[in-house]
Order: C-alpha cells, then structure tokens, then sequence
C-alpha cells in the first residue's frame, strides 16, 4: 500500500549521482555543441552581418541566422511575437541572432569572435516607469472591479496611497537549460529537453523546423529544477538545438553556460504598484483601486496570464467591497518575462499586503488584527472581485491554531521589550496569510493524459502529460497508482514524460500537476480494473466453481480477491498471463478534465479556481540597523494542502517554495545599466538564500483535518502557494525598521528589501526623527 | 635540479590514477578538475551549477596525508581546480563513496531525510556531508551551516540536509574509505618523494608547477610575465568564465615551504600558501578580528582552495584580508633568490599596507614572491575589530569592509586610530580625515558621529551590481559608529 512518506522515487540515484540528466547522457563522438550569439545592445537595427569568416574555421559545421530557418521564425507559445532569431533588429540584450554548432565549445566561441554585425543602436525602454512615460502596452489593459469605488471612499474614514516596487526574480534552477537533440530517419528528431512543457516544445520545433508533430518526439526524463522558468523558455533551447541538428544532420547539444542563462532568459516579472485604500476607524477596507503595471519584456509569453494571476491575486484573504484592479504589460527591453512559481500572485498580494501593514501603522493597529477583520467570511462576504465563492474557507481554522503555537501576541510583546533597550538591533514580528487559487486561469489547460501499461509479470508502467522537476510529481503518481492497483510501490514505475507515449499535455505547471495527472492516471487504471475484475471473476468461477461476480473483485496487498468470497484470490502478477490469454488489453490511455472552471476575460469575471490553498506565517526576524543584515529568528508556518498524499514531499514543497519566496522578499536583486545590460549574471552578484539564511527556529506543519473534496485523494497543489508565506518575514522586517522611529513613520520600504534598502530606509527615519526634534525646538 | 615530469598522479576513490598530460592531447593543464570529471562517462555524478565556485554543484573531495598515518579531507570547488593541482592528493567524487544499492550512511540520511528534490545540486551536498561526517561525530549547528555554505539548494530551503548532517554524523566517522586511508596515506608519501617539477607545454601555453621554492623562483626569474597561481579560485576565473588561454603559467600549489606555520612568542609566520581555512583556525584565539573575517569569507570549498599570499596578491579593492591585515600592523615577508655567484634565498619585510599600491597593484618585484606574513600577538592597549558589509551574509564579496584599530589611553581618548576601508575607493583605502580629527579626542558617541561625516567625505564610492553609491556612504559611516558601539569602555 501506498505509506505516506515514502521518499523521493529516484531519492537513492539522486545522491549517488546515478541520476541522468541531460548533459549527463552519454553520446557518440559525433556530438557537437551548439551555442547561441546574443545581442550586446538593448535596442537596436542589425544593418548588416557577415557570417563568412566563422563558417570557415575549420571545425565548425553550421552558423544560422534568421534567413536559414526552414520553418517559421517565431517561438512565441501564445502570441506570436517573438523571433526565433533576430531579423533586421535586436530588443534586447541576450536576444538571439546566430547560433553556432562546431566540435567544441572553444572553437564555437572562435567562431562567434569571427561574426561581423553592424548595428544602428536605438534608445531602450528599460523600467517601467520609462515605460509609463513613453512606451507602449504589449496587449491591452486589463480589468476587474467590483462594488462601487468611488462610494467605498466616499464612505472611508482615512484614504492613504502610494506605490511600490517589486523585483525581478531569477529562477536559478540548478541546472540551466540544456537540450540535445538527436536526428532520426528523413525528418525525425528526438529532443530530450528539460522543459516543463513537452507537447508545446514539440509543437514549436516542428513550426520552426517546418515539419510535422509527429516526426517530433520530445522527452524528459527529470529537471534539475524548473520554477516555471522551463515552461516557455526551455523552448527557446531546445528549437536552437533542433535547428543545429538539422542544419548538420548530428546530434547538437546546448546547455547554456551560467551567466548565458541568466542574461538571456527572463525573470519573474517585477511589478509597480499604484494604490489607493479608503478604510474605517476600525481598520475594515471600504475601497481598494489598484494599478498594476509590469514589465513583459520584449514579447509577450506569458505575460497576459501572468498579469491576470496578480490582478485576482490583489484580494490576498481579504473581501474588499469596492474594488478596482487595472493591469496593464508594458513593453520594455528586456528578455521576456515568464512565468516563475507563484505566477503573478506574489506581485499582486505585494501592495495589498503593505498597504494593510501601512494601516495598521496608521491607525496604531496590530497588523494582524487589520488582516484578520478584513477575512473572507465564511458564511458571507465571501465573493472575490472576479465573482467567484470562496468555498472551504480554512483562513479560520488556521489563524486559531498559529495564533496558538507561535505564540505571536506574547512574542509581540517581547519584540516591544527587546527594541526598547536595544539601540542597533531591532526586532520585527509579523504573521500574514495566503489564500492561492489553483487552476490554470485559462480554463480549457486544465486537462491531463495518461497512458498505463501492465506487463504480464504484473509490473506497471504509469506515462503521464506531467514532467519532474524535483516537486515529487512522480513519487506522487506511482503511490497513486500502487493504492489503485493496490500493489506494493516496487510493482509500479513512472516513466520519462514522452509526446509519443502521452501527447497533448498542458504545461507542468499552476502547481496542478499532481490534481491533473493523479486524475488521469486513476481514469486509465479505473478503465484496467474494469477489464481485470471480468478476468478474474471468470478465472474464479472457472477454477472454483461458479458464484463470483466482477462487482465484487478487490485489489489489494498484491492480490487480487473475490469480497464475497474472500477464499477466492490470486496474486496480482499471477493474473495479468490470464488476462493476456484471455486476449484482454493491459494497456489504457486514461483523461481528466476539471470540472466547473471557466472565465470571461472581457468581463473579468467567472469560476477560474477549482478551489483555493490556504496558509499562515509567523515570523520573527533581528535587524542589524548599522549594516542592514537580518536574521530570521524564527518562523512557524501553518499550511493547508488537504490529506497529503506524502507528507515528507508536501513538507518539502512548503518549505522549498517559502525560502524562494524569502530570496525574492530579501537578498535577490536584479539590476541593469543605463544600456540594458543585466549586472546581476551570475551567483557572484546575485544571491539566492543559503543555508545560513533560513529561520533558525523553522516550524513547518500541514493543516489537519481538512480534506479536499473532488480532488485526487482529497489533496491540494502545495508548489506555489508558501512561496507567499515570506510576506511574514518581509514585513516582519518593516516592522523593526518601523521600531526605529518608534513606529510614528512609515518605512519607504520595496521588494527586495536588501540590506541596501533597509539601510536607507532607515537613514530616512532618523532624518524624520532629528527632523522632529528640530521642529519641537 | 631535478628533472622535470609531464603526469601527474592521484588516489582515486581507494585506487590510483595517473593522467600523462604528454599523451593527452584533448587535456590542457588548465583543463578543470570538474571538466574532466565531467569528461568521463563514469563520473557523471559531479554537475556544473556555476562555474565559478559560488554553488558547490561540483564539490568533491581531496584528501590529505595527516601527517599521523591517517588521511584528512577537504570539501572543494572542482570548477576552480586545474588537473595539475590534484597531483599528489586523493580524490573522492560522489562516486567513490556509494552506490544506490549501498549507500554511504550520509547518502542514507539524504534520502530518509528528503534532502534531494530535483536532486542536481545533491552530489555536492553530498561531498560537502561527506567531508563534515569525516570531521568526527555530532557536529554542532554552526558546524553544519559552515560545511554547507558553499552549497546552494534552489528545492529543499536546506532544513532537511541540515537534519541529514545531523544524522548521518552521529553515526560516523566509518566507512569503506576509512578503512583504506592508512593505506593511501602511504601511497601518497610515496607519490611526495618525487619532488620533480611538473612541466607542460603546448602550442599556446606553458604549465609550470614546481616542489619547492628555490624552483619557483628560479622559474620566476626565467618568466617575470608568468601569471602566479595557487588556489586559483581568483586566477581559475579567467579560464571558467573568461575562457581565456593563460600563457604562461607558475602554479604554486605544489611548493611546501609556502605552506609552512611558525608560531613564536612575540608573532605568528603564515606561509603565502597556507589556505584560508587553516588561517581561521589559526586565528581563533590570537587574532578574533582575522578570525571573524574568515568566517565570513567565501565558503568551506573556497577557503579549503583560496591562498593568503593570494588574497593579498591580488590587491583587490574588495579583498577581505587586507583591510584587517593593514589594521593588524601585519608585515609581509618577500623572497628571491639572489643572483651573486652562489644562489641564496634573499628577503625583505615590510608592512601590508605598505605592499598594496594602488588598483590590483602592489610592489611585488618581477622576481619575488609572497613568502609569508607576520602578525604580532601582542600589541598591549590595541583592539582591533573587521566588518564586512555584503548582500547576503556567507558566500558573498564586499560591498564594504573595514578593518578598524584603536588605542585608547588612561583617559579614555584616542591614543592611536587607523580606519582602513575595502569597497570605498580602487584600492584598500583609510578614512585619514576621521582619523585625524579623533586623534587625542574623547572616544564618545559625539565625536564618533561627527567623524562619521568625515567618513563619509573622505570616499567617491562607485555603483555596481552589490550596492548604489548612497548606501556605500551609509555603510562606510554606520560601519565606525558599529566599531565605537563595541569598543566604547562600559561605564556602569
Ligand atoms: C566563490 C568565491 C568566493 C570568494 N569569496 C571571497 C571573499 O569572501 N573575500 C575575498 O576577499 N575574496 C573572495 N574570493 C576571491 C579569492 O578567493 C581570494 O582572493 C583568494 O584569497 C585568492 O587566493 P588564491 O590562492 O586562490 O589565488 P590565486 O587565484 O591562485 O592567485 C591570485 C593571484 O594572487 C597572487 N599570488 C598568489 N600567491 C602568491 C605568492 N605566493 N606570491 C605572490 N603573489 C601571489 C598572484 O598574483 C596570483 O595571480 C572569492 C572567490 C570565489 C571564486
Ligand atoms: S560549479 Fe558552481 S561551484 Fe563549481
Ligand atoms: S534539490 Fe534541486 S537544487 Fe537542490
């Protein structure tokens, strides 16, 4: 039977080393590697090239640019609007022009020294403030509202406003895109690419190839690591791969170096914030308006559906009665933006976190208590902006508890004691929760395949559309299909994810991985036992005499057993050779579709979510107020995943997602140059946590006692949602900031909050507060 | 003078290897440990993260005589390794140690633990484990975060590979290796006797790496414009991430009176060769401002690699060691060898901050080299205090860095002041107009903030990817407050 916590399913080969990923494939000498030249300016025409010279040096076998594509030149994977490689103009730094394939990677960089450009350089449109100014939407402004804004502040007490930055994110996946490709029979190629995405890298090498899906095969075995950074852009690879594969009729291979991958591929994208919040005497939000602006890059990707996440992310927990959301994607000179766990969400909950936070300051509130009275109801004011229920609201249920085991209003209170008698250091506490929706927002994505196959010694091939990047989707699926078949774990064995096995998948993604592919793994075995329970019922009846029927045949412990007449069992394996005889099918492809989501965009209104995750977080941190360094003292986070499937991988999950989502709140920065060029390239400069970053008291628990209905063994998608649970800590470092002055100024307070923002925030302080001392002279 | 070699040898696992770069065409001695690993089909394991020593994907590690019959062993960066450097020593790659049908007790933890996700960093976390679990049971919590600084995660958020330490090392410190190092130990005493100068040259480099100093030298002389090279985890960065072909190249590595410790009454003597890791030991009692800069510098693998002579060699703005070293009054011992007739060692001492002269510049002559440093244990009535101001805590190069020294007399006025800054300008540089207007004055919270201004005054900060100009100013001004705030003589 399935155990709860059963490790990782290639947990042995991963610490061995014995787990292959992509570069680690052992090929024949024919392999060459391939390389991509990108563009150096951040805008500009490309007048003239001259790809002679680097053709001729002995040892390389194929330099392309955009007039050498045999299909078209487009990798966009919604809109179509962005090149494969650049023609006639660069539009941003790390663009694509050329690619290379030649024996090795120092004759490539040879040869890319030998590529003549002439360039017209252009002014770029960088921040998105520039942006505002003088740039353009890359599509149109979107909206959702509700209630009537301008009554809501009519009706408010107090009206604060303001604005805030948030970030880029890089994704920092430890193993930067990689793919090889392997050329077939006439036009076949094989691509085994880390992308979370096989059917739509499949779909995209063949229009750029000009040929057909079908002489595609896509495969991947494991990512090292994903984060959404491998849903669109693992494309980009794995076409300029294909495209070097086919030019040479060799097997190609591109991993992008380290600096190549951060300055070519594009981040989490930052967002500014611009915000006004009407509330009452008691804290109670009357009206909430919104702008969100981001920066899609240079094309669109995902942009839109990002963008979309935010805006019906802005509510976080909260019923707000007037509410208007506006979002608008600006284009700007940088790589294109893309999707990164969390998928906007964190940006939109950004503002509305802080501004409650800013609340509570004004009105000299605890912010919790401001958080907390601002709740979805239960019962009622339990509509979200875009119309859709909160059904199983669980915000309840967890604020009991973690107002109970961090202890936050006695720790509060130490806090108060502690910034009392101490001068450089300060403390911050703060406790926010998270409300996150799953489903892919575009409805008709939420769909998944599976392909099982029973051999005749009784062992069991699960394919699925889902792709592992270390999330444990796997070990997930081969317990769900164990418990199904009821046989033991060694019996069952999850395949590399294949286009040929399981074709038009969705993306790995929306944290629905597991609620998808679980649902169409279980639809495949359903339709297997169907066939098994008539094999076995006739076997019995054939054998022992009359009297089973199929309705009555189990499966479990390895055995496969009549209820009625529990005498009457074989061994699982021992039937599959009879079943085989009988000439029965042990192969099913199974389906799952979720149910009940839909959304009109036009109206921003509908049932996008097939329910909501729920968490909280409490954390304490330390602020060294003369250098700015923050330590995390101690954190408690309360999560809600439903009734895990393995809690060691739920566990995992939660605290993996909340350590990315303490990088983005804290230490990771990016920042460009007057020319667009990404000065954070490398992990010299940008810096994700480390060991000694993480709470030193961290206490993680799952929620209990909460089952999900209608879902995959009553569970939840537990990948994105914690990500926001580093709120706490942000916030939690305003707070000591806040303590300086006393908490009688607002922090100028962003996201990041590096060392390097808190220590000017703080310089701002101690100007308000000699500032004071002067007026009160 | 003993002939010259174009192999090198090393254990493997509990085996030993031998790479003849003569015969080796597609190897240059500045191929990188991991490039080579990575070459071979069955060493896999070890992955490329980086490139450049910050993510330890590549962790391996070397192992050592002890001296006492046993081996000891160091968690390394294989990225910033040239092959070269791996002669004479015992490498352990995440192969060496288990497979998954018998694991090694740490790879056991990994797993119960749930220490691997997407499982590509895992071999290096495993190394790292490896060479904590080598140290001896039950490792405190510091421990553990030092063993695994150099190791990023992008899955776990490390809670679970720091229970796995904790496990597994409770357990240990036996394993198949353990059993076999007296025997490697012998193997490589055997391997030191030959102190040939190891010697390469190809159409477009030359590869010296010689045994001992009078070698060296002599190689110096021969070629003033060879680029020094010891830990390499400065110079290993132009061939990871430059891709440049270094042309000529003295790899100190091998030279063993570099890596000499003398400690006397009056001074410690740290051989230019001794590596980062063994200063902090050093360090910890004698001299906590050293200390606390070390344990903040790079992480295990790359001090286990990083050289004092090369951390001063460098004269980077941004180096940590010399703006404590130069607060310490520390000297630094240079050696040629003479040319008059009959060849003799020749010295000369003088102070670090009188060594560093400007950007990545120093007065280090075409034929010297960095033999050693003094420091002086007993500097009566001093304190001496260093900071360092980065991004993130661990693994990170200075936004800003000082190392600050203070005398204060019977009174409680500032008898002698020096306040050197790293970060601040193109070279370590002192804030002399602070200094100055502190001189003779009352070590109080008034004159500190009025200092600050002069702090602030004395510097034109630079923009970079680590910090803006305007919070550099704050820095370097809040970093002499944080100096007066823990010297200032309590009054209760
Ligand atoms: C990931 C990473 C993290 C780092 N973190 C830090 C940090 O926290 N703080 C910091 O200050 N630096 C840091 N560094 C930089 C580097 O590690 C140090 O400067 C280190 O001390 C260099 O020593 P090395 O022996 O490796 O130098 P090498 O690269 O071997 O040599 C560098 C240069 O030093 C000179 N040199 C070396 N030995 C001698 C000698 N005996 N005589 C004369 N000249 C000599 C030569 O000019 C030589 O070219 C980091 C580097 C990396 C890759
Ligand atoms: S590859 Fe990252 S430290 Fe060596
Ligand atoms: S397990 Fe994926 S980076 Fe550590």
């Amino acid at each position: 039977m399935s155990t709860q916590n059963i490790p990782h399913e290639s947990g042995a080969f991963h610490v061995t080393g014995e787990a292959r990923y992509i570069d680690d494939l052992l090929v024949n000498d024919r392999l060459l590697h391939g390389r991509v030249v990108y563009s150096p300016h951040a805008h500009a025409r490309i007048l003239s090239f001259d790809l002679a010279a680097a053709r001729a040096l002995p040892g390389v076998h194929a330099v392309l640019s955009y007039q050498d594509l045999p299909g078209e030149n487009q990798m966009g994977p919604i809109i179509h609007d962005e090149p494969v490689l650049a023609a006639g103009k660069v539009e941003c730094v790390g663009q694509a022009m050329f690619i290379i394939a030649a024996d090795d990677e120092m004759t490539a960089i040879r040869a890319e020294k030998l590529i003549q450009v002439g360039y017209e350089v252009l002014e770029p449109i960088l921040s998105i403030e520039d942006a505002i100014q003088k740039g353009e939407l890359i599509q149109p402004a979107r909206k959702i509202e509700r209630g009537d804004i301008e009554k809501g502040f009519a009706g408010a007490d107090h009206i604060l406003e303001g604005t805030l930055h948030t970030g880029a994110q890089e994704h920092w996946y430890l193993e930067t895109q990689v793919c090889l490709c392997l050329p077939g029979e006439g036009n076949e190629v094989k691509v085994l690419s880390s992308t979370q995405h096989p059917s739509e890298t499949q779909a995209l090498v063949a229009e750029v190839l000009g040929i057909s899906k079908m002489e595609v095969e896509v495969e991947v075995r494991r990512m090292g690591g994903a984060f959404g950074g491998k849903e669109t852009q693992a494309n980009h690879t794995a076409i300029w791969a294909a495209l070097l594969c086919k030019a040479t009729g060799r097997p190609v291979k591109i991993r992008l170096f380290r600096d190549d991958d951060q300055k070519i591929t594009g981040k989490r994208h930052p967002f500014f914030f611009e915000y006004k919040i009407g509330f009452d005497q008691t804290g109670r939000v009357t009206a909430y308006d919104v702008t969100q602006h981001t920066s899609a890059g240079i094309a669109t990707d995902l942009t839109m559906a990002v963008l979309e996440r935010a805006m019906m992310h802005a509510d976080n927990s909260y019923f707000f009665p007037n509410i208007r959301i506006i979002g608008n994607a600006w284009k700007t000179n940088v790589p294109s933006n893309t999707a990164f766990r969390g998928f906007g969400g964190p940006q939109g909950m950004s503002a509305t976190e802080n501004a409650l936070d800013r609340i509570a300051r004004f009105l000299k509130m605890d912010p919790f208590e401001v958080r907390r009275r601002n709740f979805y109801g239960a019962e009622d004011q339990n509509i979200t902006p875009y119309g859709q229920e909160v059904q199983n609201n669980r915000l309840y249920l967890i604020e009991e508890q973690i107002l109970k085991s961090s202890d936050y209003l006695k720790r509060k209170a130490g806090v108060a004691d502690f910034n009392a008698k101490s001068e450089f250091y300060k403390r911050g506490i703060a406790l926010t929760p998270v409300k996150f929706g799953i489903s892919f927002t575009s409805s008709f994505l939420n769909q998944a395949g599976a392909l099982v196959n029973i051999y005749k010694d009784g062992t069991v091939l699960v394919n699925h559309g889902g792709t592992e990047m270390g999330q444990g989707l796997h070990t997930k699926i081969q317990q769900i299909a164990a418990h199904e078949l009821g046989i033991s774990l060694g019996k069952v064995k999850v395949n590399a994810t294949n286009t040929s096995k399981v074709p038009n998948t969705s993306a790995t993604a929306a944290s629905a991985g597991t609620d998808l592919n679980g649902m169409a793994v279980k639809n495949a075995i359903e339709k297997l036992k169907s066939r098994l329970v008539e094999v076995a019922a006739a076997h019995f009846n054939e054998t022992l005499g009359p009297g089973s029927q199929p309705d009555q045949i189990r499966f479990a412990q390895d055995q496969i057993f009549d209820e009625s007449h529990p005498e009457r069992k074989i061994e699982f394996a021992k039937l599959m050779p009879i079943a085989n005889f009988r000439q029965v099918s042990l192969s099913a492809t199974g389906f799952y579709k979720t149910p009940g989501v839909y959304f009109d965009r036009a109206k921003g209104h509908g049932n996008p979510y097939h329910y909501f995750a729920f968490g909280m977080a409490c954390s304490e941190v330390e602020v060294d107020t003369l250098t700015g360094y923050v330590k995390m003292l101690r954190t408690d986070i309360l999560h809600d995943v439903g009734e895990t499937i393995n809690a060691n991988i739920d566990l995992g999950q939660i605290e993996g997602a909340f350590i990315q989502g303490l990088g983005w709140v804290t230490t990771e920065e990016c920042k460009w140059d007057a020319k667009g060029n990404l000065l954070n390239h490398s992990p010299d400069t940008y810096k994700i946590p480390n060991v000694q970053d993480i709470p030193r008291d961290f206490r993680v628990k799952l929620l209990e006692g909460a089952p999900n209905p209608n879902t995959i063994r009553r569970s939840k998608a537990v990948g994105e949602p914690p990500f926001m649970l580093a709120f706490s800590n942000w916030l939690a470092i305003k707070d000591a900031i806040s303590a300086v002055g006393n908490h009688a100024f607002e922090p100028a307070f962003q996201l990041p909050a590096t060392n390097e923002v808190i220590l000017l925030s703080l310089e701002e302080i101690r100007g308000k507060m000699r500032g004071e001392k002067v007026k009160s002279l | 003078m003993q002939g010259t070699r174009t192999d090198i040898e090393f254990g493997f696992g509990n085996g030993t290897e031998r790479i003849d770069f003569a015969a080796e065409a597609h190897l240059s001695p500045t191929t990188t440990l991991l490039q080579y690993l990575r070459g071979r089909s069955d060493r896999k394991g070890t992955k490329e993260g980086c490139a450049e020593g910050d993510c330890g994907a590549c962790t391996v590690v070397l192992g050592e005589p002890d001296g006492n019959g046993g081996m000891s062993y160091q968690a390394c960066d294989s990225c910033l390794i040239f092959l070269p450097q791996i002669h004479g020593k015992q490498l352990i790659t995440v192969e060496s140690i288990g497979k998954s049908t018998a694991l090694h007790p740490v790879q056991e933890a990994m797993v119960e633990t749930g220490g691997s996700q997407c499982g590509y960093c895992t071999p290096g976390f495993i190394m790292s484990l490896f060479a904590l679990y080598k140290q001896g049971p039950n490792p405190s919590r510091d421990e553990i975060d030092d063993a695994l600084t150099g190791n990023l995660c992008r899955c776990t958020g490390y809670r679970p590979i720091v229970e796995a330490a904790a496990q597994s090392c409770a357990k240990g410190p036996h394993d198949p290796i353990a059993e076999f190092a007296p025997a490697m130990a012998k193997i490589l005493q055997n391997l030191a006797q030959n102190s040939s100068t190891f010697e390469i040259r190809r159409e477009d480099q030359v590869y010296f790496r010689p045994q001992n100093l009078t070698e060296a030298l002599r190689l110096r002389q021969q070629h003033p414009t060879a680029l020094l090279v010891n830990g390499s985890t400065d110079i290993g960065l132009l061939v990871t991430k430059q891709k440049r072909v270094l042309p000529v190249v003295i790899d100190l590595s091998g030279v063993q009176e570099l890596k000499k410790v003398e400690s006397a009454t009056e001074t410690l003597k740290i051989g230019a060769g001794v590596s980062l890791e063994k200063v902090r030991k050093l360090s910890e009692k004698k001299f906590p401002a050293l200390n606390d800069m070390l344990n903040v510098f790079g992480s295990r693998q790359i001090r286990n690699l990083a050289t004092l002579g090369g951390n001063v060699g460098t004269a980077s703005p941004i180096g940590d060691t010399p703006p404590v070293l130069m607060a310490l009054d520390a000297e630094v011992e240079l050696v040629n060898l003479s040319e008059n007739g009959v060849q003799s060692l020749q010295r000369r001492r003088l102070k670090v901050a009188d060594f560093i002269d400007g950007y990545r510049s120093t007065v280090l002559a075409g034929n010297e080299l960095i033999e050693s440093f003094i420091l002086h244990k007993n500097q009566p009535g001093i304190t001496v205090k260093s900071y360092k101001i980065s991004k993130r805590k661990d693994l990170d190069i200075s936004t800003v860095s000082g190392g600050f020294r203070l005398g204060l007399d019977e009174k409680g006025r500032v008898k002698e002041i020096r306040l050197y800054y790293g970060g601040m300008a193109a070279t370590t540089k002192r804030a002399e107009a602070a200094e100055d207007f502190l001189q003779g004055k009352e070590w109080s919270r008034a004159n500190v903030e009025a200092a600050m201004d002069l702090v602030e005054s004395a510097f034109t900060p630079i923009s970079d990817a680590r910090a803006g100009k305007e919070g550099r100013r704050v820095m370097a001004r809040n970093l002499l407050l944080k100096f007066w705030s823990e010297t200032v003589p309590q009054t209760v």
